[in-house]
């Protein structure tokens, strides 16, 4: 018993301990782990079980007209119909725009997050930070809205676009809107995990394969991108998960050309209102999230494990080269 | 071994400082040139359609998109309009009670992580809060809403009838997780020794938790309750699902009146609800810019929000 309290006990318990404080010290330990009751209590009623019960309407079916839902004859009915071609179309078109919305994100993120973590000095970092910050607190919806109008036909873009004899561009309603749309919506998102990896780093390390011999490329891909990959995963993982799910940007921009999974999900509760078509659409939406996610991580892996050993292999090389 | 690497090394700083400086400089100074370049129109980007929204706040015209003349109409018009208000007041009514509960769960899970790092608990809290920060919001949506009127309907607890008690709930799922992660963040960087001595120096839990923790975690409590707080204002997915009439959001009266027609009031308000959320925010960093002194941590908000 009293092997258990010291051991449990840290530090500068240990050595001042008699019998009642040792006592208080485990209640203490005991009580804590309680305090995580509520919150695990209130996401297993709002979170989990409200997930298992639209994964139990996925295997029914809509019986008629005016019922949502009915699970008296089970079957994988449904995934199949949101897997048949009118569906799969929509699903195609939105892992497109998210993959290639994610990775342009990553490719105007990267130099930002970089400028803002190297080049900037640190009394400006917090400031750089903060206006990242601004218009992403600002109304998902309204800054899309803000997009919605300088697109429009009658926006000032237009005007100008007239004035130089070029006509009226068809600009919203397209595809390309939506991908504008969540780059911009998104794109805070990447900056701010790049932006703390790279803040992290340890700037001498650029400089020291500078002195040996290094050019800045090199540098770069030799000790700013490993340093950064943790950074890179993140925010990849954050621009891609809320992107698949999008259901505003695509409503304000897209019209019937640039509809998303979120979309057609969202329309099949409040319209159709099919509800076990909706769940089963919803379960391949997370699903597909979940895969993307996991191949990705194998692949990120499989990236810094080839980074590792081409970089150990170089240093062997190089060592033998001067030895020689 | 050490030897033959040395002297290469030093060689080239050597000949660096000697010879190239001019050469070596100016090009880093084109590099940092072009990043500059990008790294302000970068910003300019973001920063775009809120400015649009800003100035076409000010059209006196009827619709938001056809610009007609510069003037205030569309503020007295918004502040006017009995559906604008009651929108505003329903957000800012569940946006506080949704910091609240965010902060209370929030607070207590954050602090039962920090202070158990090894239980066998924890890989699955944190397994079920970092779910749901990655699961999309439209999945939440469509499984919140069978869920609220099976348990209102069905079951017949009518509070889940309740558009205010519904949107509340949907809103804290998000974000007591990111008050979690905040807290832990705090109290990981803090150690165990005050409450110790306080517990060897005879203080009950209650006044322990009162005099030592909670002023500890105060800062990081109240800036995970101001950003549970805008993002609850922000919220327009949940929202529009769980919502009942009588009882609208102002992102969801937004969104309903895209499909009709956007008028100017909507900029205005816009424009209103900006500068309260900037005030929001600029305590938020207020506070954290304060705790940050005190632990000497680095930018705790960026590091926080990546998941740091």
């Amino acid at each position: 018993m009293t092997a258990l309290d010291a051991s449990s006990a840290p530090g500068l318990t240990q050595s001042s301990g008699i019998g009642p404080r040792r006592t208080g010290a485990r209640r203490f330990r005991w009580n804590v782990g309680l305090l995580a009751l509520p919150i695990g209590v209130w996401l297993v009623f709002f979170f989990i079980v409200p997930f298992v019960v639209i994964l139990w309407y996925s295997f029914g079916d809509k019986p008629s007209l005016y019922v949502t839902h009915s699970n008296d004859t089970l079957s994988l009915g449904r995934f199949a119909e949101a897997l048949s071609p009118v569906f799969f179309q929509t699903f195609a078109r939105t892992l497109n725009i998210a993959a290639s919305g994610t990775l342009i994100c990553l490719l105007i993120g990267f130099p930002i997050a970089y400028w803002m973590a190297v080049k900037l000095s640190p009394k400006y970092q917090g400031l750089a930070l903060g206006l990242v910050l601004v218009p992403y607190w600002t109304n998902f919806l309204v800054r899309t809205i803000g997009w919605q109008i300088t697109l429009s036909p009658q926006s000032f873009l237009a005007d100008v676009s007239r004035n130089l004899g070029f006509g009226t561009p068809e600009l919203l309603y397209t595809s390309g809107a939506v991908q504008l749309g969540v780059v911009y919506n998104y794109l805070p998102l990447m900056i701010l995990p790049l932006y703390v990896a790279l803040e992290r780093m340890d700037h001498r390390l650029l400089e020291a394969s500078r002195d040996l011999g290094a050019n800045a490329f090199e540098g770069f891909r030799r000790v700013t991108v490993p340093l950064a990959l943790p950074g890179i995963g993140a925010g990849l993982l954050l621009v891609f998960v809320p992107l698949m799910g999008d259901y505003i940007t695509p409503s304000v921009l897209g019209g019937a050309a640039g509809s998303m999974v979120g979309q057609m999900v969202a329309s099949q509760f409040q319209t159709a209102q099919n509800w076990a078509l909706g769940s089963a659409m919803a379960i391949l939406l997370m699903l597909a999230i979940l895969a993307v996610v996991v191949v990705f991580a194998i692949i990120f892996k499989v990236i810094g494990m080839v980074i590792d050993r081409v970089e150990r292999v170089n240093v062997l090389d190089d060592a033998k080269g001067s030895a020689a | 071994m050490t030897a033959t690497i040395d002297a290469p090394a030093t060689a080239t700083a050597v000949t660096g400082t000697e010879t190239e400086p001019k050469g070596h400089r100016r090009k880093v100074d084109v590099g940092t040139l072009l990043l500059t370049i990008w790294g302000v129109l970068g910003f300019l980007f973001l920063f775009f359609p809120v400015l649009v929204i800003i100035a076409y706040s000010f059209n006196t015209g009827r619709i938001l998109q056809a610009w007609d003349g510069f003037g205030f109409s569309s503020y007295a018009a918004a502040l006017s309009n009995p559906a604008i208000i009651s929108g505003v007041q329903v957000s800012l009514y569940v946006a506080f009670w949704s910091a609240v509960v965010s902060a209370v769960l929030g607070s207590l899970a954050g602090v039962a992580l920090a202070r158990s790092p090894k239980a066998k608990w924890v890989g699955v809290l944190t397994g079920l809060l970092a779910l749901t920060l990655v699961t999309p919001e439209i999945v939440n949506a469509v499984s919140l809403l069978p869920w609220f009127v099976t348990l209102g309907t069905d079951w017949g607890l009518s509070a889940f009838n309740l558009g205010l008690v519904r949107l509340i709930i949907a809103h804290t799922l998000f974000s007591c997780a990111v008050v979690t992660f905040i807290v832990r963040a705090r109290m990981a960087g803090l150690s165990v020794s005050l409450e110790e001595a306080a517990a060897d120096l005879g203080a009950p839990p209650i006044r322990r938790f009162l005099d030592i923790t909670f002023p500890l975690m105060r800062p990081a409590v109240i800036s995970g309750a101001l950003l549970s707080f805008t993002l609850s204002l922000d919220n327009t997915v949940l929202s529009s699902f769980v919502s009942v009439a009588g009882s609208t959001p102002w992102p969801v009266f937004v969104f309903s009146s895209l499909r009709s027609s956007l008028r100017p009031e909507i900029a205005a308000m816009s424009t209103l609800m900006l500068l309260l959320t900037l005030v929001a925010l600029g305590l938020v960093a207020f506070v954290l810019s304060r705790a940050s002194k005190k632990t000497g941590e680095g930018p705790s908000l960026a590091s926080t929000l990546a998941g740091g």
